[in-house]
Parts: C-alpha cells; structure tokens; sequence
C-alpha cells in the first residue's frame, strides 16, 4: 500500500530523484567533523519548532513580556522544556556553526568551485548572531535590559554614523516599549526569513557542488 | 572470489540498511520527545480547571423589588494566564416573597450576548438574536436552548451572596 502510493506520487512529483540528490548522493571518504553543518541544521529546526511554540504564550510588550516569560517557564505543561530547549539551543547553535566555519577554513574548503556556499554560510553565521543579540532581550529581565543597553550602546559607538546607528536600532534615545517590539519582530520575521532564503541557497550548493574532501598532506 | 565479493556486498547492504533504520528510529524519537510535550504545551492552559468558587456578596437583600428582576453588579478578580483582571459581573435577582430569591446571571444561552431586562414589556430581550425570557429566566421565543442560568444563593445578615468565581 505504502510502496503504491510512493510509486503513484514518484510518478507524478518525481519525489524519488529529489530524495537520492539529496539524501544518497555520492560523498568523499570524510571524517565526523563533516557533520558540523549537520548538526548545525537540527539544532536550527529544533529551534524553529520551539521557537513558534513560545510565541503561542509571549508577549512583547514591557508590561507583559516579563510575566509571560514566567508564565510559560512555571505554569505551562512542558513550558520548561521548551523555553529550556530554545535556550540552551541558542547557544549550541552559536558553538556549532563556529565550529563549521573553522572547519571549512582549516580543511580549506571554501575555495574554487565553493566560493558562493561560503560567502552564504558567512551572512548565515550573522543570521544566527543576529538571532542571538535580538533574543536575549526579549526575556525582559534585568539581564536582557542591560546587556542589550550595553549592546546597542556598542553599536553606537562608530564615528559619524554612531549616533544614528544607535536611534535606529533602539527605534528612540532610550531602551524603551518600541526596542523590545522591534527586536521581536526582527527575532520572529525578519531574521527567519533571511536564514531560510540563504540556508535553501548553502544547502543546493552543497548538493549541487558537493562536499571537499580531506585535503592530503602537502596539499 | 566471486562468492567472497557477494558476502562483502551482503554486509555492506545490511550496515547500510542498519544505519538507515538507526537514523529514522532516532529522528522518532526526537519527534516524539519533541512533540508530546509540544501538544500538552499547547492544550494544557485549555484544559486546567476553572477557578475555584466563592461566596460573593452582591447587596443587601431588601434592595431586591418584589416580583421584579433587580439588577446587581459586582466586581470580581479572574486571573487568567498572568494577568489578573478586575471583571464586573451582572446577576439579575428575583423574589416573589421576599424570603426566596433566585439569581440569574444575564448571558443569554444562545450565543452568550448579555439579555437586559425589560420593564414595560415584562420580559428579558437578548439583542443579538431575538431571545426572549420570562422574568424567571424561562426561555418564552427565539433560539436560545436554556433557561437563563442561575447562581447558588445564601442569605447572612441580610446580605445576597452568590457562589460563583
């Protein structure tokens, strides 16, 4: 039954082919720190799928956000564990996708014919910091306020453009309703948006380019 | 040679197929871990009980006119989530001998619009789709499928109280 409507749809979508592209292509020998990226991209969904859980029950306003936060942590069935794997997931994220980029600089893997899957991957490793300076507000504890006081101070600190630098991303002179708003939509839209456009982007490259191998010695 | 070169095969299909079905057991199993918690996370809010009742003092009782629904207002505190809210509730109270009274809360049955009560037409009208009641709280026309319904009563020192949270 299932090997029918497998064969019914393969006739129709061509699924199969996708499938062995993607999944059962043909690899160089490798060794396990090839599966940083991969590593990278479950703990990227894992934070996608808890991340749109915790938007069920947080509120991004200054009189709310705090409760709200609290609300899921000690009320919620499994609020825990959510907001837990949300957080420790950001910070795996970070450490992994370090990891993968010294990887590919150290095995030189970012060269002829990879130079675009790299330039991807580097606007990808801002993504997540981006994920990581936005998210760290939205808690709204003493913590987030003044790290992100202290952080969008240091984004103010370029001469000339400093000052605007710093309205612009606080959205007013001072942390207030309206950075913490902005900070959310940016967390939940505008940084999702961009990390799925250039992960689909690196990861049809790594498909379509392949993976290098193990440089040899001398090489 | 030939056999040696099958036999090699034969394991590499089965570490293969192994491994296969080691990577979809576990991936089960993530989404499982995942996913359970995931559902009670998004029910369980729905699910908890509500709050607990209480007696409410709503007034004295000789405010009440005889054979005509008095209205009470009062104000009550509902947490919900993390929020507490101060929420007025209206309860319609009847007597006919001064010593009986009944209390109706005034959300109507059908679609829980708020019924006002009528003077001159002695009857409550929901304004939302023509649900009519007598003064009792029995459904006289329109959709709504229940009489109004009503509050548990006591009476201390002259004092209503309603049970209600």
């Amino acid at each position: 039954m299932a090997a029918r409507l497998g064969n019914w749809l393969d006739e129709r979508l061509d699924w199969r082919q996708v499938w062995e592209a993607i999944f059962l292509r043909k690899i160089p020998k490798v060794n396990w720190l090839y599966t940083l990226g991969s590593a990278s991209l479950f703990v990227a969904i894992n934070q996608i799928v808890t991340g749109i859980l915790l938007t069920i029950y947080y509120v991004p306003t200054p009189d709310h956000a705090y409760d709200s936060v609290q609300y899921i942590t000690t009320q919620v069935p499994a609020g825990w564990l959510i907001r837990g794997l949300h957080h420790w997931g950001a910070s795996a994220m970070v450490i992994l996708v370090v990891l993968h980029m010294l990887r590919v600089i150290f095995y030189g893997a970012y060269k002829f014919p990879r130079e675009v899957t790299w330039f991807s991957g580097v606007f990808l490793l801002l993504v997540v910091i981006g994920f990581g300076f936005t998210g760290y507000l939205l808690p709204w504890d003493q913590k987030a306020y003044w790290a992100t006081t202290v952080g969008t101070s240091i984004a103010g600190t370029p001469p000339l453009i400093g000052d605007w630098i710093l309205l612009i991303v606080r959205g007013g002179e001072e942390l207030s309703a309206i950075t913490l708003a902005r900070f959310f939509g940016v967390h939940v839209w505008v940084l999702p948006a961009t990390l799925l456009l250039l992960l689909l982007i690196h990861l049809y490259l790594v498909i379509k380019k392949g993976i290098s191998a193990v440089p040899g010695k001398g090489e | 040679m030939s056999e040696e070169k099958e036999k090699s095969e034969e394991t590499q299909i089965s570490r293969r197929s192994f491994l296969g079905l080691a990577t979809w057991s576990i991936g089960g199993v993530i989404s499982l871990g995942l996913g359970i918690p995931a559902v009670a996370y998004i029910v369980g809010p729905a699910l908890q009980k509500a709050q607990t009742q209480n007696w409410i003092r709503i007034g004295a009782k000789n405010k009440v006119a005889l054979g005509e629904p008095t209205l009470f207002k009062v104000k009550i505190e509902r947490k919900t989530g993390w929020i507490v809210n101060e929420d007025e509730i209206s309860i319609y109270v009847l007597t006919e001998n001064g010593r009986d009274f009944i209390a109706m809360s005034n959300i109507c049955t059908h679609l829980g619009c708020r019924v006002r009560w009528i003077d001159e037409q002695q009857r409550f009208f929901c304004p939302c789709h023509n649900g009519v009641f007598d003064k009792a709280g029995k459904v006289i026309s329109g959709p709504p499928p229940r009489p109004l319904s009503q509050y548990e009563v006591k009476i201390e020192n002259n004092d209503l109280f309603i049970l209600g949270g």
